[in-house]
């Protein structure tokens, strides 16, 4: 059995002359978080498209549990759970319809979990679908997704439309759980805030291209918000490499890449730059310092 | 399949709404039944016309509604999906919308039509005049190819992709690939291999687009445009192989050689050049009949418009055939000529009516009701018109080259009349007072003729331009055939039918020669080569037959039975300028032969 549970290699997905994905590749390790982030337009849903075996790509090969994703894909999606980003079910089934044709294409079909989970969300079973708010029908969703206990869960963009507190619970209940029950997931969002205390691996990506694929502790460990209080004349950017460098109060602010401890004070002691504050960062911080620096 | 079948029950669920409207229809022609001034005479008529109106016009709205929006809806709005992130296969996704939307067209259908049917009784079946089934099988059917042409449309249209233009261009070309293919076919009086040629492609084209459906959802998946690109490469790649299978059908069944032709064979033979007319069906090609002009003199055989048999003429001196050929509704008239590899086009349409060419083929007097007008083929121009009157039988030949005579049968009598080129006018030269019939003859210069009458049996000689008498050749002796020779003597035959006799005449009608024939039915002149007249006739023994009888000796030389003889101008109003050297006939086996009169050699011409 493959530890790994996605992996995807040199993907590039076109769409007439505009290059959706470019060169994508990236491992899933099995009960691993995922979060892939990036802004719109980045290629994040040609990818998950790729990844569940809806769209084939141009080049590339993507693997779920070691299957072809394109070739495998009626099978493997026994074991995977999928949000898509729009909502796509009929709009004219209720509810429990869908439950009851879902069930009958699944293996496996826990009723009364979805019953339940859409009893907590507050979505009665008799409502249509068309009817239901965008975040209702993402809550429908994902209770449909988790009723064959998916060995994979799958979500694009599922905080698109949902209030901070089904947020707040689809983070911390919903995914922290089966994070913790050893789910693989892999996430796409912009919520980095959400996603920051689970997520074991980030990935990010620009213009079709994954510009950044790392554990999250150890990203958030070399990156780090540095204050001095006067202007530095120079950082030496063989010890530290900053990613952002612009005035703060009436010093400065830098934003390094390659923090650590031993350097910084290897930088401090070889410059006079006097006092210096250092700062940890959040996932949101380094997303918008990557993007900001990128773009610049 | 389970996947199908729950895919198919899911689509029906959603769809049900259509269902409960049908039942609403199907209630309507009954209320339209009991509402005074709409019922008409009979109620129950009432409930069966609307019911069939109804049930029609709705199981074809449905068709094109569900058929434009079951698949290719669900792309645009990105649905698609709903389906592909479970375990489904793209063929159980295919498969079940479609059993669904087909199921709802005739089950929609079937609650209009099913409680009309059983309320009207024999008012449906007096309604509909073929039966209950195949008219149902033909409106389902109509319906399910709509519901699978809106299918692709649907899918083309809402992917928005400039490979609509292609379609565009490989519709266009399929259509007119069509049209090319069954012209032959249609040429030919095909009607059977055209309508099953036409039923074979929409079965393929049918089949095509459900196999493509399935094709299109395993390699566009959730892609609008991909589904598009894998359509129409999978549509239009199986319309192009099933067309060039088609094309090479349609190749093989046109390909047939004089030789092939087996079944409904049929000739016209000149009556004395080397040119025949065949035409027949082969063995494996169907209804197609191919028609071929032979020379009998080289072998030589050149295709011809089936129809052309029914209009060819063969010039006097027997080096020209003088043809139609079918164009849109009208005929253009084309000449085979002696020692040339194509025909030459006169220019000459006609739409209706017939025509006569002149000795030598140089010019065409058309005979279209109500006027006759005489062409010149090589100035490609008419040279006179003129009104025709009125007449039961119309009979012309050209005496010269600028006059044509024509024998116009009324009511009281035949008026003769010469159009002539230079006059430029219809010109009544004479009258024949004989109501009925007269079968005609005129001697190599047109001077005289043999006018024998149907209804008494006599014959006379008269003059060919004025219809005046000159002798009276018999009376009451039941003549049943009368012609003359190319060197202007006369013949005929006469006689009780148990013992007919021939009579040689001199060209003023003196007697020559009687040589009994024995007992015959039915006689008819075919030809002369100046020692031997041939006949064919229905022998009380040997039955039809070919007999060459030896004027100069009296005797039989030759007798050759057949099934059918062939025409080989036997109606012609005056006789050919060389001699009879070979005539056709149609053997028991339906194989053309040709027999030499002089030798009674036989050969084959077809089927052999």
């Amino acid at each position: 059995m493959s530890d790994t549970a996605i992996r995807i290699s040199d993907l590039s997905v076109r769409y007439g002359r505009m290059i959706a994905v470019e060169h994508a590749a990236l491992n899933v390790s099995r009960g691993a978080v995922y979060a892939l982030v990036g802004r719109n337009g980045a290629g994040k849903s040609s990818l998950v498209r790729c990844l569940l075996g809806q769209q084939k790509p141009q080049r590339g090969d993507v693997a779920l549990f070691g299957e072809d994703a394109w070739k495998r894909r009626k099978s493997l999606m026994q074991r995977i759970g999928v949000v898509t980003e729009d909502a796509d079910a009929p709009p004219e089934m209720s509810v429990g319809a869908i439950a009851r044709f879902c069930s009958r294409l699944y293996d496996k079909w826990d009723q009364d979990s979805v019953e339940a989970r859409l009893r907590a969300f507050g979505v009665p079973l008799t409502s249509r679908f068309g009817s239901l708010s965008k975040g209702q029908k993402k809550q429908v969703s994902l209770a449909m997704a988790l009723a064959i206990s998916p060995e994979l869960l799958v979500l694009d963009d599922p905080t698109l439309g949902l209030d901070v507190v089904a947020r707040k619970s689809l983070f911390e209940e919903v995914i922290g759980d089966l994070a913790d029950r050893g789910t693989t997931i892999f996430i796409t969002t912009h919520d980095l805030a959400g996603v920051e205390t689970f997520a074991d691996r980030v990935g990010m990506m620009e213009h079709g291209r994954i510009v950044l694929d790392e554990d999250v502790d150890a990203l958030k460990s070399r990156f780090r918000r540095i204050r001095f209080a006067a202007q530095p004349v120079a950082i030496d950017t063989a010890v530290l490499r900053p990613t952002v460098m612009r005035s703060w109060g009436g010093g400065a602010e830098a934003i390094v890449s390659n923090y650590d401890d031993v350097s910084f004070e290897r930088l401090r002691s070889a410059s006079n730059i006097g006092a210096a504050e250092v700062e940890a960062m959040s996932l949101e911080e380094i997303f918008i310092a990557i993007a900001g620096g990128n773009n610049s | 399949m389970k996947n199908a079948l729950v895919i198919a029950a899911r689509e029906f669920e959603e769809k049900r709404f259509v269902a409960y409207a049908a039942v609403a229809f199907a209630v309507l022609p009954f209320l339209l039944a009991v509402i005074p001034g709409i019922n008409g005479r009979s109620p129950l008529d009432t409930i069966a016309m609307s019911a069939l109106i109804f049930g029609t016009t709705f199981a074809v709205a449905v068709a094109v509604i569900s058929g434009a929006s079951f698949v290719g809806r669900d792309l645009s709005e990105g649905r698609m999906s709903f389906y592909f992130s479970r375990p489904a296969g793209p063929f159980s996704i295919w498969f079940g919308k479609l059993t669904a939307g087909i199921l709802m067209i005739v089950g929609c259908f079937g609650l209009i039509i099913v409680p009309a049917r059983l309320a009207a009784g024999q008012h449906w079946e007096r309604l509909v005049s073929s039966s209950t089934t195949w008219s149902v099988f033909y409106i389902l059917s109509l319906a399910i190819a709509l519901f699978l042409l809106a299918h692709v449309i649907s899918t083309f249209a809402r992917s928005r992709s400039p490979l609509l233009a292609f379609d565009f261009a490989a519709a266009v070309i399929c259509g007119v690939s069509i049209r090319l293919m069954l012209l032959p076919l249609i040429a030919g009086d095909a009607a059977v291999i055209v309508s099953k040629l036409e039923l074979a492609l929409v079965i393929a084209a049918a089949l095509a687009i459900v196999c493509g459906g399935a094709w299109q959802l395993e390699r566009g998946r959730t892609d609008r445009r991909r589904n598009h690109l894998a359509l129409s490469q999978f549509l239009w790649g199986t319309m192009a192989v099933v067309l060039l299978i088609a094309a090479a059908y349609v190749a093989w069944v046109v390909s047939v050689k004089p030789s092939d032709l087996t079944g409904h064979v049929r000739a016209t033979r000149s009556a004395a050049g080397p040119f025949a007319v065949i035409t027949g069906t082969a063995k494996g090609r169907g209804d197609y009949r191919a028609a071929f002009l032979l020379n009998s003199e080289d072998g030589t055989t050149m295709r011809l418009d089936p129809w052309a048999e029914f209009g060819v003429h063969y010039t006097r001196d027997g080096r020209s055939v003088v043809a139609p050929r079918r164009a849109a509704n009208f005929a253009e008239i084309l000449i085979y000529t002696r020692g040339k590899s194509e025909p030459l086009d006169t220019g000459l349409t006609v739409t209706s009516g017939d025509f006569v060419a002149s000795d030598d083929g140089n010019r065409i007097a058309v005979l279209s009701r109500p006027n006759i007008s005489i062409y010149d083929v090589a100035q490609k121009r008419s040279l006179t018109s003129a009104r025709l009157p009125d007449a039961k039988y119309l009979r012309a030949f050209f005496v010269t080259p600028d006059v044509v005579r024509l024998y116009v049968t009324q009511q009281e009598g035949t008026k003769i009349l010469e159009l002539d080129v230079r006059a430029r006018g219809l010109r009544e030269t004479g009258f024949i007072a004989s109501p009925g019939y007269l079968a005609l003859n005129a001697d190599p210069s047109a001077a005289h003729m043999l006018v024998r009458q149907a209804h008494s049996g006599g014959l006379t000689l008269n003059d060919a331009r004025t219809g005046a008498p000159i002798k009276t050749l018999a009376t009451g002796t039941n003549v049943i055939a009368a012609r003359y020779l190319r060197d202007g003597r006369i013949v005929f035959i006469d006689g009780p039918d148990s013992a007919t006799v021939l009579h040689v005449l001199s060209a003023d009608g003196t007697q020559q020669r009687d040589i009994p024939l024995g007992a015959k039915k039915w006689a008819m002149f075919i030809g002369d080569d100046g020692a031997r007249v041939v006949v064919t006739d229905v022998d009380a023994k040997a039955g039809r037959v070919f007999e060459s009888i030896n004027i100069d000796r009296g005797v039989i030389e030759q007798r050759q039975p057949t099934r059918e003889w062939v025409t080989s101008g036997a109606f012609d109003l005056r006789p050919p300028i060389e001699a009879l050297r070979e005539v056709f006939y149609v053997d028991a086996n339906s194989h053309i032969m040709a027999w030499n009169p002089a030798t009674g050699a036989k050969r084959t011409i077809t089927g052999g």
